[in-house]
């Protein structure tokens, strides 16, 4: 566990600040008002000085790399909108969700150290996060580009399976732990697959069906890949059957298929990433757009401001990273994936140190989302893969997803700490092994 | 667990890996084939948002090109103003996002525009990573600004405002003059493109390195060049009867003249026909006298001088298959022979440097923006036309045309000048009037082709023209 990272926080704020002197610079762009970046300095700065004292020995270096990520998304999302009638003020209204983000944080951290009381009501938090998924199905819920995922609440709208994904996560990770033993056990064989009894196996694959089948009909497919995926991860690192990667692979296929069959906005979606120059003006905008940016980049890029990404429709959420690669070319897009798998791989070690088996799940499930989640997006608007629409983690312009990775990230910061803390009595007390080691 | 975990870790890495190597295939692999295609309108919208650099005339002050800056809705947007227009548009060209671009704003684009090319100086580097304003290079030429506007001043002025001047400093190859009559002017050519395309002028020809015309007796010099090399010497006689009868052809003189016994250099002087091809036909041969005009270079297509030239050409048959008709009328410049001002330019200029072709340019640097030289061309033979002995002696001859023609309007005082006349059956209306010179003849400053279409006599239409540039060239410093 880092237990310091002053001079990474300090880097990452300066990354920041060179970029939007950048901008100001080359666009002569009016600078936005500094009291916002000093805000978010500040709040970043206090957050880190916050869990250094109420976690000191939490892997504080997740801190700095979120700040590097939320400062990049901030210089991109200021860059793509600011001379853009009715959205020169996005960059601000991100700004003032990282701060909520940081104070969602650092309550947590104030107020949840003892983390895995939460295990005690995860049927409780499953149920919630198929009701918060639901919701938008209510009339406070509303459509954005033929997805239904928002929910307005007055002053607020929010998209639900942001934060009900986190639920879903802890849920998983308090059964799984619970009944590990068990599912790894086999009781009967199908087709050669060995399954488990279907008592224990049940409430997971409900829990699962329940959510995936909503967001399946909200037309949310990003998300949909990830609640399938996620749980998959969780069940095959808690008993180790690599049977369960394989009949998830066979129910994806079949999922798959069908929804194609079924849905004509999965078709478009296939066929826009099989042949995008088949209708370069319709469905295959959008992507060829994205690869236009991207190839326009280059190895070093056009350089801050310099490239065309605003053509490329919702380039400040799903697409940023096309503008990234634009503009700061090969190089930068690659340090910028670099700082996604420094997290993924501090998450991952936070993982493999979690005394426990239910921090231990809790942990790679919310590592294993966020991996995910970069590699779809980014895999989605570099045509690796077919487009889902879903954010990228700290970058992408969006209140819930940045206040919901704050969220992911707390929670593995609290895992950390008690790791870390049981590392360092090990220490005290001269001992080889830690207690109770896996 | 701990190991299904690390497992799990190491999929995502190769995750990662797989995007990286995805990111390298569109942005490094794909990307000159992604940003050339049709659907991609980067390239025109990036052209048009930043500063194209400058094309500066050969004193390096006088603007021919620059890119003006207004602002739109969209951001700013950058016009191409041509300061000295269409004197110039022959070479400079026009720029235009909708219709292409000609001249040196083609043939030096990666010079010129700022996103073409690779970066070439630190401050270019800087400035494309920050994506700092990126002005092109700019392009400075060899043309001399004030004999340029003469020349074109003069071919408007001619008597059929067709023509072409074409000048050159013989002993670096750097083009001091190319003009062409009747020109376009290249500002706002977005707007007024259709009408010029449409000009029954063609005005957007250059006449000077693009059309190509029979030079009539301005091609004596290369046939008396062969002949000097097949042994004739200035002294050797001929006799002139007026006519001489070939089978199938006879040759006459111009305007039915006859001189009797004449030495060569008096043959050159007067311009006789019949004496050349008698010389071509009993002493050069076709193949010599095709070898030497390949010498000169016809038939060069001058693929990597940066604006288009139509390669001159004697004749469409190889030389073994000339009857001695073709040959004949071949010593003097028609039957099929081709060529232009640019080329005819480049001959006297080779006499009158020992043999000596130079490399012909029209580009003296590329400079950054900051003033830096990117580029400098320096001078180098192109080929050795003659051996120097020969090109010294045919510089003589030269000379002579002008004190024995005589053609008292063709000197400057004070030097010694060298030329040869030349008036070509067209096949349609009045003859063409050609001149080419060279001055001053024992040290050359400047050669010169000055060529009128249908302009009558050389020493009516070209010569006097030529002469006055000459003379404002040498003498007033134009």
């Amino acid at each position: 566990m880092t237990q310091r990272a002053f001079t990474p926080m300090i880097l990452a704020l300066l990354v920041t600040t060179l970029g939007f002197a950048t901008l100001i610079f080359v666009q002569e762009a009016a600078s936005p008002p500094l009291i916002y970046g000093a805000y978010y300095a500040g709040t970043l700065f206090v957050l880190y000085l916050g869990v250094r004292i109420l976690l000191p020995h939490s892997d504080v270096l997740l801190l700095p790399i979120v700040t590097l990520l939320t400062g990049i998304g901030l210089v991109m999302i200021f860059r793509l909108t600011y001379d853009v009638q009715g959205a020169q003020n996005l960059a601000m209204t991100q700004a003032v969700w990282i701060l909520i983000g940081s104070g969602t944080m650092f309550l947590l951290v104030l107020f949840f150290r003892d983390y895995d009381r939460i295990f005690d009501y995860k049927y409780l938090l499953a149920i919630a996060a198929v009701f918060l998924i639901a919701s938008t199905f209510t009339p406070l819920g509303y459509t954005v580009n033929g997805a239904r995922l928002w929910v307005d609440l007055g002053p607020v709208s929010f998209q639900p399976s942001e934060f009900a994904r986190i639920a879903l996560v802890v849920f998983f990770a308090g059964y799984l732990a619970e009944k590990r033993d068990v599912l790894a056990a086999t009781s009967r064989s199908f087709l050669g697959v060995e399954l488990p009894a279907i008592k224990y196996f049940g409430p997971v694959a409900l829990v699962w069906a329940a959510s995936l089948g909503l967001l399946v009909f909200e037309k949310d497919l990003g998300s949909s890949l990830l609640f399938f995926a996620v749980p998959l991860l969780m069940l095959y690192a808690a008993t180790g059957r690599i049977a369960y990667i394989l009949l998830g692979g066979v129910l994806f296929s079949f999922g798959s298929f069908v929804s194609f069959l079924l849905f004509a906005h999965v078709q478009v979606r296939v066929q826009s990433w099989l042949d995008p120059w088949k209708d370069p003006d319709g469905t295959g905008f959008q992507i060829l757009q994205s690869i236009f940016n991207i190839a326009d980049g280059g190895l070093l890029g056009t350089g801050l401001g310099a490239g065309f990404a605003q053509t490329i429709p919702e380039v400040e959420t799903d697409f940023v990273f096309s503008a990234i690669a634009s503009e700061l070319g090969l190089l930068g897009a690659t340090a910028v994936l670099l700082a996604f798998l420094a997290f993924t791989y501090r998450g991952t070690k936070i993982a493999l140190l979690a005394e426990d088996d239910a921090s231990k799940l809790l942990a790679f499930g919310l590592t294993a989302m966020f991996a995910l989640q970069t590699l779809i997006i980014v895999g989605g608007v570099t045509k690796a893969i077919p487009l889902t629409g879903i954010t990228l983690p700290f970058v992408s312009y969006g209140g819930s997803s940045v206040v919901g990775n704050f969220i992911l990230t707390g929670l593995l910061l609290l895992v950390s700490e008690r790791a870390g803390k049981r590392e360092a009595e090990g220490r005290a007390y001269n001992r080889d092994e830690p207690w109770g080691a896996p | 667990m701990n190991a299904h975990v690390r497992r799990t870790f190491y999929l995502f890495v190769a995750g990662f890996v797989g995007l990286v190597v995805m990111l390298a295939y569109w942005q490094v692999y794909s990307r000159e084939a992604l940003a050339n295609n049709p659907q991609n309108g980067f390239q025109t919208q990036r052209s048009i948002s930043s500063p194209r650099g400058l094309i500066l005339a050969g004193d390096g002050e006088t603007v021919l090109a620059k890119s003006v800056k207004h602002h739109t809705p969209t951001g700013p947007v950058y016009d191409r103003v041509y300061p000295l227009g269409a004197p110039f548009s022959n070479v400079v060209g026009y720029w235009s996002p909708r219709y292409g671009a000609t001249g040196i704003e083609i043939g030096n684009n990666t010079d010129l525009s700022s996103v073409a090319g690779e970066p070439q100086t630190l401050d270019d580097l800087i400035n494309r990573a920050t994506g700092g304003p990126q002005p092109g290079n700019n392009v400075v030429l060899t043309l001399d600004p004030g004999l340029q506007k003469l020349a074109y001043q003069e071919l408007q002025g001619s008597s059929t405002g067709r023509g072409s001047v074409v000048a050159l400093n013989p002993k670096t190859g750097e083009i001091l003059a190319m003009a062409s009559s009747p020109s376009f002017d290249p500002n706002n050519i977005d707007e007024n493109y259709p009408k010029i395309a449409a000009d029954p002028g063609d005005p957007l020809i250059n006449r000077a390195t693009q059309s190509l015309y029979p030079p009539g007796s301005v091609f004596k010099v290369i046939t008396a060049a062969a002949a000097l090399e097949s042994g004739v010497s200035p002294q050797d006689t001929f006799f002139d009867s007026g006519a001489y009868k070939l089978p199938g052809y006879t040759v006459h003189n111009f305007q039915g003249e006859h001189f009797g016994k004449v030495t060569f250099t008096k043959a050159l002087a007067y311009s006789i026909n019949v004496v050349f091809a008698k010389i071509a036909v009993n002493i050069v041969g076709a193949k010599a006298l095709s070898q030497m005009a390949v010498n000169f270079g016809f038939g060069d297509p001058y693929d990597d001088f940066p604006i288009p030239v139509s390669g001159s050409s004697v004749n469409s048959l190889p030389p073994g298959q000339w009857t001695t008709g073709t040959l004949a009328q071949t010593a003097f410049g028609q039957g099929e022979v081709q060529t232009n001002a640019f080329q005819m330019a480049l001959v006297a200029a080779a006499v009158g440097n020992d043999g000596k072709l130079m490399q012909p340019r029209l580009v003296r640097e590329v400079r950054s923006p900051d003033g830096i030289i990117l580029d400098k061309p320096t001078p180098s033979v192109r080929r050795q036309a003659i051996p120097a002995d020969t090109a010294r002696t045919l510089n003589e001859m030269m000379q002579q045309v002008i004190i024995q023609g005589p053609l008292p309007e063709a000197e400057i005082p004070g030097m010694k000048v060298a030329g040869k006349t030349g008036t070509a059956e067209s096949g349609n209306g009045e003859p063409h009037s050609w001149w080419i010179t060279f001055a001053p003849a024992d040290d050359p400053k400047i050669a010169m082709c000055v060529m009128i279409e249908n302009g009558g006599r050389a020493d009516r239409g070209a010569l006097p023209i030529a002469a006055r540039l000459m003379k404002a060239y040498l003498t007033e410093g134009v």
